[in-house]
Formats: C-alpha cells, sequence, structure tokens
C-alpha cells in the first residue's frame, strides 16, 4: 500500500473556518490530559480559567491589560511576514523598547512631557534593535530567524545586567528591579482596575496597520515581495528596501510594547519585562494570516491563556509553561490540517503503481 | 606556573562546555545535509537533556539517561519529520513551534526535578595520557562522551564523503529531483536524517545536564540550540569544521565564570550577552565570506513534492 498526495483542485470554504476550531479544541484535548497526568482535573482547570477571564471586572480588564501587549507583538511579526520575513525578535525588541522608556522615566524627565518622550524613545529603540536583523539581511542575506533570536538574549540579559547593577533600585532589597517611576510617567489607569490607557492604543494602531497594509501602495508592495519577489523587481519595487522597513515597522510597534508593559502594568523595570509575550506574537501572525484585525482576534485567545494560566498557577501550582505548549500545540495542529486544504489523502494499493 | 594551570583548566572546560555543542551542530548538519532545516534544536535540546536528567535520576544510571535523552529528541524529531517531510509543511514554522514545545513541555513536566541530583558521567582519566602535566588535565581528563564526540566527526565525515549513503544524503539535499529520477527515495532519506539529527541533539541536551550543568533547571539550554544553528552555518555544513566552532564557542560560554572567578570585577549578567553577540558576529563574518562558494545545501528548506501531471 503507497499513501497517495494529490494537489487539490478546489477547497470547501468550511474547512477554512473548520480548522482552526478544531485545532483550538484538540490543544484543549491533548493539554487536558497532560493536566490529567500531574493530577489535576481538567475540567475544573479550564472552568477556573474561563471564570477568571470573564467572571469579574478584575478578569475582564486583566483580559484586555495582557492581550495588548500580545496584539503589539502580533503586529510586530506580521508585518514582516508579509514581506516573507520572519521576525522572530519582538520579544528583544520589546526589553530594548522597556530599557528606553525606563531610562527616561528614571534619569531624564521633564516631569510635564515625559510620557510622549518615553513613546518616542522606545519606538526609537525597538526600531534600532529591528534594525540590526533587517540590514544584515538585506545587505548580506543573513538568516532573519537567527539573528532576530540571538539579539532576543542580548536584549533580555542587557536588562538583567541593568537592573542587577547600574539601575537597580535603592529600596527593592534584592529584586532584580529599578526604583518606582514618578507619578508623570505612569500610564493612566481606569475603572480602578490595571486597564491602562496603552490597551486603548494597541487596539488603535491594529486597525491603523490594516489600513497601512490594505489601502496603501506600500502595503501594496510589502505584499507583492512577500507573495513574488521576482514580480516585485520587475515592478521596480526595492525588495531591500522592504525587508528594512517592514522589521523596523514590526520593532517600532513592539518596542512600544515595551513602554506600555514598564509605564502601564509594572511603573518600573524590572527582569522579565516580558512572559514570552514576543514569541506568543509568532502563533498569532500565524493565526491570523498577516490580517491586523485578526491579529486582535489571536490576541485574546491567547490573552486568555495568559489570564488563565495565572489562574492555573494561583490556584492548582500548574507552571505557566502550559502557555507554551498550548502555542505550539495549536499552530501545529493548525499547519497540519492546512495540508488537507492544499492536499487530498488517498491511499493506493498496489495495483496502481504506475 | 599559574597561568599555564588557568590555561589548562579553560581548555578542559572549554571541551566540557563545547561537546553539547558539538553533538547537537553535527546533528543539524546531517538533517541540514538532507534538505531539511530543523529550527527546533533549543526546543529538541532542552527536551533531551530533562528527558535525559529524568532518566538518570531514576535508574540512577546515567548512561540510561543520555540514551533516554537521544531517544527524545528522536520523537520530537519525528514529529518535525512527519510535518515537514511526509505533509510537506513549512519547515521554518513547524521548528519554531517545536522550541516553543520543547520550553514549554520540560518547564511543567521537570518542574519537580529542579533541585533534585541525579547520577552524572563521572571523568575518566586515559591512562598514561592523563599523566602528562597540564595537557593531562586539559585533555585527557573528560567524561567518555567527550571522545565519544571527538570519535564522531572523522567518523561523520566519512560517511558523508565516502560511502555511498553519504552520497544519496548530499544528492537529497543539493538536488531532490535528480535524487528522485535515479530511484533515490527523497522522503526516506529526509526521514532518516531527521530523526538521526534529532537523536544527536537529544543526547547533546543530555550532555548538558548530566555531564556539563550536573542539575536540571527551567531553560537550561539557554539559547544553546540558536548558537548551534549559527554553528552549522559557520562550518559550512562540514563536520570537521563543526567541532572548532563547538570549542571555541564552550571556551566562550565558560570564560565569563572563569574572568569572575578569577577576580576581574567584569559583571556576570554583562558577560552573558558575550557569547550572542560573538555569534552574530561569526555568522556575518561565515556569511560575507562565504558568499559566492556558499555552503548551504540547494535545496535547503524546500519540501520536495513529486511533480504531477493531470
Amino acid at each position: 500500500m503507497r499513501i497517495k498526495v494529490e494537489r487539490r483542485l478546489e477547497t470547501p470554504k468550511f474547512i477554512y473556518i473548520l480548522i482552526p476550531l478544531a485545532s483550538i479544541i484538540a490543544s484543549l484535548i491533548f493539554v487536558g490530559i497532560l493536566l490529567f497526568l500531574i493530577g489535576v482535573n481538567p475540567i475544573d482547570a479550564y472552568s477556573t480559567m474561563i471564570y477568571r477571564a470573564f467572571g469579574t471586572k478584575f478578569g475582564v480588564t486583566e483580559l484586555f491589560v495582557k492581550t495588548a501587549p500580545i496584539i503589539l507583538t502580533g503586529l510586530a511579526v506580521s508585518i514582516p511576514l508579509r514581506a516573507g520575513l520572519w521576525n522572530i525578535g519582538a520579544e528583544g525588541q520589546l526589553y530594548m523598547g522597556a530599557f528606553a522608556a525606563s531610562f527616561i522615566a528614571l534619569y531624564l524627565s521633564p516631569p510635564p512631557v515625559v510620557l510622549p518622550f518615553m513613546v518616542i524613545m522606545a519606538v526609537l529603540a525597538g526600531m534600532m534593535w529591528a534594525s540590526i536583523p533587517g540590514v544584515l539581511k538585506a545587505k548580506f542575506e543573513l538568516n532573519e530567524i537567527i539573528s532576530t533570536l540571538l539579539l532576543n538574549y542580548v536584549a533580555i540579559y542587557w536588562v538583567e545586567y541593568l537592573v542587577y547593577g547600574p539601575m537597580k533600585g535603592k529600596e527593592v532589597y534584592n529584586f532584580p528591579y529599578s526604583d518606582l517611576f514618578s507619578d508623570y510617567a505612569i500610564l493612566p489607569r481606569f475603572f480602578g482596575t490595571r486597564f491602562h490607557a496603552g490597551v486603548i492604543v494597541a487596539f488603535i494602531l491594529a486597525i491603523a496597520i490594516y489600513i497601512l497594509i490594505t489601502r496603501t501602495s506600500y502595503g501594496f508592495a510589502v505584499k507583492i515581495v512577500g507573495a513574488n519577489p521576482k514580480a516585485a523587481e520587475y515592478a521596480g519595487i526595492s525588495r531591500k528596501k522592504i525587508i528594512i522597513s517592514t522589521m523596523i515597522l514590526g520593532g517600532a510597534i513592539a518596542g512600544f510594547a515595551g513602554m506600555m508593559e514598564v509605564s502601564g502594568l509594572h511603573m518600573r523595570l524590572r527582569a522579565a519585562v516580558s512572559p514570552g509575550y514576543g514569541y506568543t506574537g509568532i502563533p498569532v501572525a500565524l493565526l491570523a494570516r498577516g490580517n491586523p484585525l485578526f491579529v486582535i482576534m489571536a490576541a485574546f485567545l491567547f490573552g486568555l491563556l495568559y489570564v488563565g494560566g495565572s489562574a492555573m498557577q494561583t490556584t492548582y501550582g500548574i507552571p505557566v509553561a502550559v502557555v507554551d505548549v498550548f502555542q505550539a500545540l495549536v499552530v501545529l495542529f493548525i499547519i497540519g490540517g492546512d495540508f488537507f486544504t492544499r492536499y487530498r489523502i488517498s491511499f493506493v494499493f498496489r495495483e496502481a503503481s504506475a | 606556573m599559574l597561568e599555564s594551570e588557568f590555561i589548562a583548566s579553560l581548555i578542559a572546560a572549554s571541551m566540557r562546555a563545547g561537546t553539547p555543542l558539538l553533538f547537537a551542530t553535527l546533528g543539524e548538519i546531517i538533517t541540514e545535509r538532507s534538505g531539511v532545516l530543523n529550527l527546533g534544536l533549543e526546543g529538541v535540546m532542552i527536551t533531551g537533556a530533562m528527558v535525559g536528567f529524568y532518566f538518570s535520576y531514576v535508574t540512577g544510571n546515567p548512561w540510561i539517561g543520555i540514551l533516554a535523552g537521544g531517544f527524545a529528541g528522536l520523537l520530537l524529531a519525528m514529529v518535525h519529520a512527519f510535518f515537514t517531510v511526509t505533509l510537506k509543511v513549512d519547515q521554518a514554522v513547524t521548528g519554531l513551534m517545536l522550541v516553543l514545545f520543547g520550553l514549554g513541555i520540560t518547564g511543567f513536566l521537570g518542574r519537580g526535578l529542579v533541585g533534585e541530583v541525579a547520577s552524572y558521567l563521572q571523568p575518566v582519566k586515559l591512562p598514561l595520557l592523563s599523566e602528562i602535566p597540564y595537557i593531562g588535565t586539559a585533555v585527557f581528563s573528560h567524561d567518555p562522551l567527550v571522545y565519544i564526540g571527538i570519535l564522531i566527526v572523522p567518523l561523520l565525515w566519512f560517511f558523508m564523503n565516502k560511502t555511498r549513503y553519504g552520497m544519496e544524503l548530499y544528492a537529497v539535499g543539493e538536488n531532490p529531483e535528480a535524487a528522485d529520477t535515479v530511484g533515490i527515495s527523497v522522503d526516506r532519506i529526509r526521514f532518516i536524517a531527521v530523526l538521526t539529527g534529532g537523536f544527536l541533539v537529544g543526547i547533546a541536551g543530555a550532555h548538558l545536564s548530566l555531564a556539563y550543568a550536573k542539575v536540571w533547571t527551567d531553560g537550561l539550554t539557554a539559547g544553546r540550540g540558536w548558537i548551534c544553528l549559527a554553528l552549522v552555518i559557520f562550518s559550512g555544513w562540514m563536520p570537521q569544521r563543526a567541532i572548532f566552532g563547538a570549542y571555541l564557542f564552550g571556551g566562550l560560554d565558560v570564560l565569563s565564570f572563569k574572568l569572575q572567578a578569577a577576580g576581574l570585577g567584569v559583571s556576570y549578567h554583562f558577560m552573558r550577552m558575550v557569547p550572542y553577540i560573538f555569534t552574530i558576529l561569526v555568522l556575518l563574518f561565515s556569511v560575507i565570506r562565504e558568499r559566492e562558494k556558499f555552503g548551504a545545501p540547494s535545496a535547503l528548506g524546500k519540501p520536495y513534492i513529486r511533480e504531477q501531471k493531470y
């Protein structure tokens, strides 16, 4: 017996909805089995997760607070991805943004105007950090996956170095924290919760990026470079410029995410500014297929996971790492399922040999 | 003679720290030679590290741990092979998800092993050779996997360059259409190459937890998988060059500890950035130098689907 793979000529529409849904359910089942194996009732765990996210005012606002940075990192991955580039470095770009914003907040604050200044510097820092792999890719064809990832480690250790050393706060005992920012350097919060102004900006940015990539000639150029680099060349579009500019745009957004986290949430620079939002941007971008509006939806799914993940940690002592497992599984199931949208599989028995 | 002692201990430590890098780099060279890119090294390696540690912890025999680590690597590689070779899915995406999966599952299941002690690989002093002053402690007093790693290099070179199977591997990675035409099963060779590579990467992880670090911690591999991906490029996909890269980066890894121990007042956190910056520079250097005769297999990263006529 032989397995025969044929290209589908037509794909039924429902498959495009069915596959993501089935993938999410399959991943929930798989993680449920893992939970069961370590002695946690998966149904209890999942209900706790849902209740935490939707059952209280705190939960709902937390969901938004955790979704916002994921929207931003999802965009930071999506934009270069449309040009065929993998920005695995959103995590590092976020850390550099957090560093730049904190530096301004702690040392250079002309009080009333400090917030916009923090935003500008964070965005610049993210852009600068993303421009390194962008330029190396454009000029030397250096693999951007490896370079962006290695730069993540550099950025994370840089922030660790600072909060253990030069920027360590005076009254933080042995914690790797800087001092608290002054009130001027903290984003306004609403409803008496942690819901801060940055969340709203994240949503606006997603819509703005949607318009940029669907309604402008720049967005069109990016799409052509991603879909068909040769055609782009004939159309007179500079592939190098698109490579560098999409990376920088992604870095700018991730850099802002860093500012938002330190100014809106932590109110200081600290080690582990992000629990891996930069990496979560990858499954988000894949689920959203590069569409910024879908990025918002996918980000909510993973935001829910982070809220639920921390609820499961406090209630059952389950490590948050389970979120990573879930993310990986969803994507693997989706791309595995994607195969069935493109190909039809049939089993061929011996007599059919050519 | 204090300086010679320092250098001897630095060489010894470089070889020990370089051995996991060597195994993982060799594993990825085999994988990539077949035309399959496995970006999941970091995830495969850490899974090997945790599973290896667990089995040594339970059985008390580090060799069982090493083998178990290898098989864990093989299992994850099988997922990669199934997705990329059988289903022809995007290799980059699958690899990246293996990283997330490996880091996640080890953080999840390895929680109970943090702080535990497992029996680790004991160093073996080679008779007579280890008696040589300085050189003896630097080169001839290691755990057996260090020597095995050194032995694999010429064997792999011979296999890849002088045997029929090596040639087939080469053909599949360079020109799968042509290989297919002459009757070589592209998918089968790729599958075997990915599994073999995964086995070596798993062993690399197990060496990390059972001979180098001697403990299990969350995120133990700390980016070594990515450094090895860069080392593959640096070595030009040649095993004989991989060993230099691996020991060089092993040395870099331990240098920060040694400098700190020597009381030079260099911040530990600052030194931790150095290997990653250095990796990018080395990568850049390799890419610029070999731009014309770049050693990458031509079909690397491209799924092979036999053309169909309707």
